[in-house]
């Protein structure tokens, strides 16, 4: 957990009064809806099918106890007492009134925590491994790095007004869990052949209309040299990105147009004006700023199992082989809390829900939560020995359910409910999934379902094992379906199944392509595993029988 | 039009040369087209003049030339356009450019004070209470995480 100091501090205590002088001038009429919407943008404040939607930025997906109660109390007085966690780690509050923003802005400042570029054409929030610091394959743990972009990208004056907005991920990990390669700039922290820290650098990925898997664009950029490097990107994107359509002014439409080996050569021709500059990472800078992070003292444990309950045992046990992790530490697990519960929108957690994890995290996980690229929350340093006190309170307040990587355990975006863009709605398709496979969820296996209600792809259909994507036709509300994409190790995008299906068959649809791979599957054979080897066409045969 | 420079409102000295004809006089500030077009003639007058430059301006055959202009005046097409603001970084990290760059066309009040880190050293805004505003803004207590640009 990083903490402010009076310098982070002082600055979004500015940015507070600032937005609160632009909301008043806004509502006095001084300034033009035109004006005044991208300053609102970059607080994170859009307006949507029903009211203005907040998004609040949690930095790297890292909570503590105390700004998760701050999050409850907004919840509570400014909205309908809930909140929703997004794929990027944010929290999004879709009810505020637009007068109340400033007041919930300055709340949030109290708890270090703000809205600042959480939408807008600027640099979106630095998200990164979920798992950081606690899983055993890391190279380097990724979030001061994360909290040094996050500082060099907050308020950037030269970059509040790019082409198009702009997303940053970090992984410390060789295996990516933060999808990098399906960000603006994926970062994957390296180690070279002299134990010195830098990165690899991922350029043009993206999701939305244009899903493009990201390409490297530097093998090794040094620690020190890492944020020179960026500015020198992002610079190259600012000037020459295309500002005439909005559907073609992300950078990976600019490094397609102009060809990965002759941008990279525009990039290091900023870059070498600027390489021994301001910019220049210190040692003392890097260290400055992992002294600001919290340390965790893990007490010394034996590695004994969790006590094993008489009563409820079986459950118990279902829930700690789907929802709990290996830890680093010996004697530690990570725990996974879903936020898919069936009836439950995917990523909704309620006011009372979140004060109920605040003090279960203080309780059991050093009063940290963070929240997963999946919409998931995680106590990521739990004794194996208090599992059993920890799933039961769980499991009594819904944050239990057994499903971590599951189908049910989808991703998915808020769709016509609640965004003006959606072309169709995710929330009753999600709840359709959710009944029809509750009960063997677990049986299938590991199947990453994915699904936006529209083509900007908030809901990473493209990169689903199965994608649903919500298609407007003639007014009707209608199902692209796509297989075989993925976000883990090698990002894949998703092949097309065929045409759209009718909003009453969808859920018959996925069922279809769940028997087609239990009946085919050799073994523990993954989704993944089974559609490669058999293909595309018995997926279509058996979902398009009827026609 | 008032004019912005060193926190306060100034007298603007300069004025636009709109045609593509040669101009005569001093403090002229002239398109691209009529720069590369009189180059020759327009260093032979000895005048002192500037040059507007668009956002997505080709720096590649001015970059030389840079020491000629007293003033680079650097366009906003429209407030979310944000080229303008690299092309000003880059005039004075990358090309060394020391004199004055100002900010015309469409810029808010609420920009004033990002144009001038990324080293602009002159805003021309639309009227009276936005320059009054833009002021009020630059002279708030800010901070930044970015170094200023000098």
């Amino acid at each position: 957990m990083y903490l402010y100091n009076e310098f982070d501090q002082t600055l979004i205590d500015k940015r507070v009064e600032q937005f609160r002088d632009q909301t008043q001038r806004f509502l006095r009429g001084d300034l033009t809806q035109e004006q005044f919407r991208p300053l609102r943008l970059m607080n994170g404040l859009y307006i949507q099918t029903h009211a203005p939607m907040l998004r609040v930025n949690i930095p790297y997906g890292l909570l503590s106890s105390k700004q998760l109660r701050m999050l409850a109390h907004i919840a509570h007085k400014y909205d309908k007492d809930y909140g929703h966690f997004t794929t990027r780690q944010n929290i999004q509050f879709n009810w505020p009134a637009l007068e109340s923003v400033p007041d919930i802005l300055a709340d949030l400042a109290r708890v270090q925590m703000h809205a600042i570029q959480s939408s807008g054409n600027c640099i979106r929030n630095i998200t990164c491994d979920p798992l950081a610091g606690v899983c055993a394959d890391e190279v380097e743990d990724p979030r001061p790095y994360c909290e040094i972009i996050r500082q060099w990208s907050t308020l950037h004056p030269e970059f509040s007004y790019l082409p198009r907005k702009f997303k940053i991920a970090v992984s410390g990990s060789p295996k990516d869990r933060a999808a990098v390669q399906v960000h603006d700039i994926g970062l994957h922290m390296r180690k070279n052949s002299q134990g010195d820290i830098g990165f690899e650098v991922l350029v043009g990925g993206g999701l939305g209309r244009t899903p493009v898997i990201g390409q490297t664009i530097a093998e090794f950029i040094a620690e020190a040299d890492i944020l020179a490097y960026l500015e020198a990107i992002l610079r190259t994107y600012n000037r020459l990105g295309r500002r005439d359509n909005k559907y073609k002014s992300r950078i990976k439409i600019l490094v397609r147009a102009t060809g990965l080996e002759k941008f990279k050569e525009q990039v290091e021709t900023e870059w070498a004006s600027i390489r021994y500059g301001d910019l220049v990472l210190k040692q003392d800078d890097i260290q400055r700023v992992k002294d600001r992070f919290v340390s965790l003292n893990y007490e010394r444990c034996d590695d004994s199992q969790p006590t094993q309950p008489t009563s409820d045992s079986g459950l118990f046990r279902r829930w700690f082989k789907q929802n709990t992790k290996d830890h680093k530490q010996h004697g530690y697990r990570i725990v996974f809390l879903s936020l898919k519960a069936p009836g439950c929108p995917p990523g909704d957690v309620t006011g009372k829900q979140m004060n109920l994890i605040a003090d279960l995290a203080e309780q059991y996980s050093f009063g940290q939560i963070r929240t997963t690229h999946d919409q998931n929350l995680a106590f990521t340093d739990v004794k194996s020995v208090d599992l059993y006190a920890l799933w039961q309170q769980l499991d009594k307040a819904k944050l239990a359910t057994v499903n971590i990587g599951t189908i049910t355990d989808m991703i998915c975006c808020p769709g016509l409910d609640f965004c003006s863009l959606a072309n169709a709605s995710s929330i009753d398709i999600a709840d359709g999934i959710t009944q029809r496979f509750k009960d063997d969820a677990v049986d299938i296996g590991d199947v990453s379902l994915k699904m936006s209600g529209c083509m900007n792809g908030c809901g990473h259909h493209s990169i689903g094992e199965i994608g649903i994507l919500g298609v407007d036709k003639k007014g009707e509300q209608w199902y692209q379906l796509t297989l075989g994409g993925s976000d883990s190790g090698q990002s894949k995008l998703g092949d097309r199944l065929g045409k759209a299906i009718a909003k009453d068959a969808v859920i018959d649809a996925i069922d279809d392509i769940i028997q087609v791979y239990k009946t085919n599957r050799a073994g523990r054979e993954s989704f993944s595993g089974t559609l490669n080897r058999i293909g595309l066409a018995p997926f279509k045969e058996k979902v398009y029988a009827a026609d | 039009m008032p004019l912005i420079k060193g926190n306060k409102i100034v007298a603007d000295a300069w004025h636009v040369h709109a045609d593509e004809s040669v101009p005569k006089q001093d403090y002229c500030i002239i398109d691209l087209a009529c720069w590369q077009e009189n180059k020759a003639s327009l260093i032979s007058q000895k005048l002192t003049f500037g040059l507007t430059l668009e956002g997505d301006a080709d720096m590649t055959n001015v970059t030389d030339d840079l020491q000629h202009f007293a003033l680079i005046a650097i366009n906003f097409p429209s407030f979310v356009d944000g080229r303008g603001y690299s092309l000003a970084k880059n005039l004075r990290q990358k090309y060394g450019y020391t004199q004055d760059i100002r900010a015309v066309g469409d810029i808010l009040p609420d920009q004033a004070l990002y144009l001038t880190r990324v080293g602009f050293s002159s805003l021309f805004l639309a009227n009276e209470k936005n320059a009054l505003l833009a002021l009020e803004k630059l002279a708030e207590h800010n901070v930044f995480y970015q170094p200023q640009t000098v």
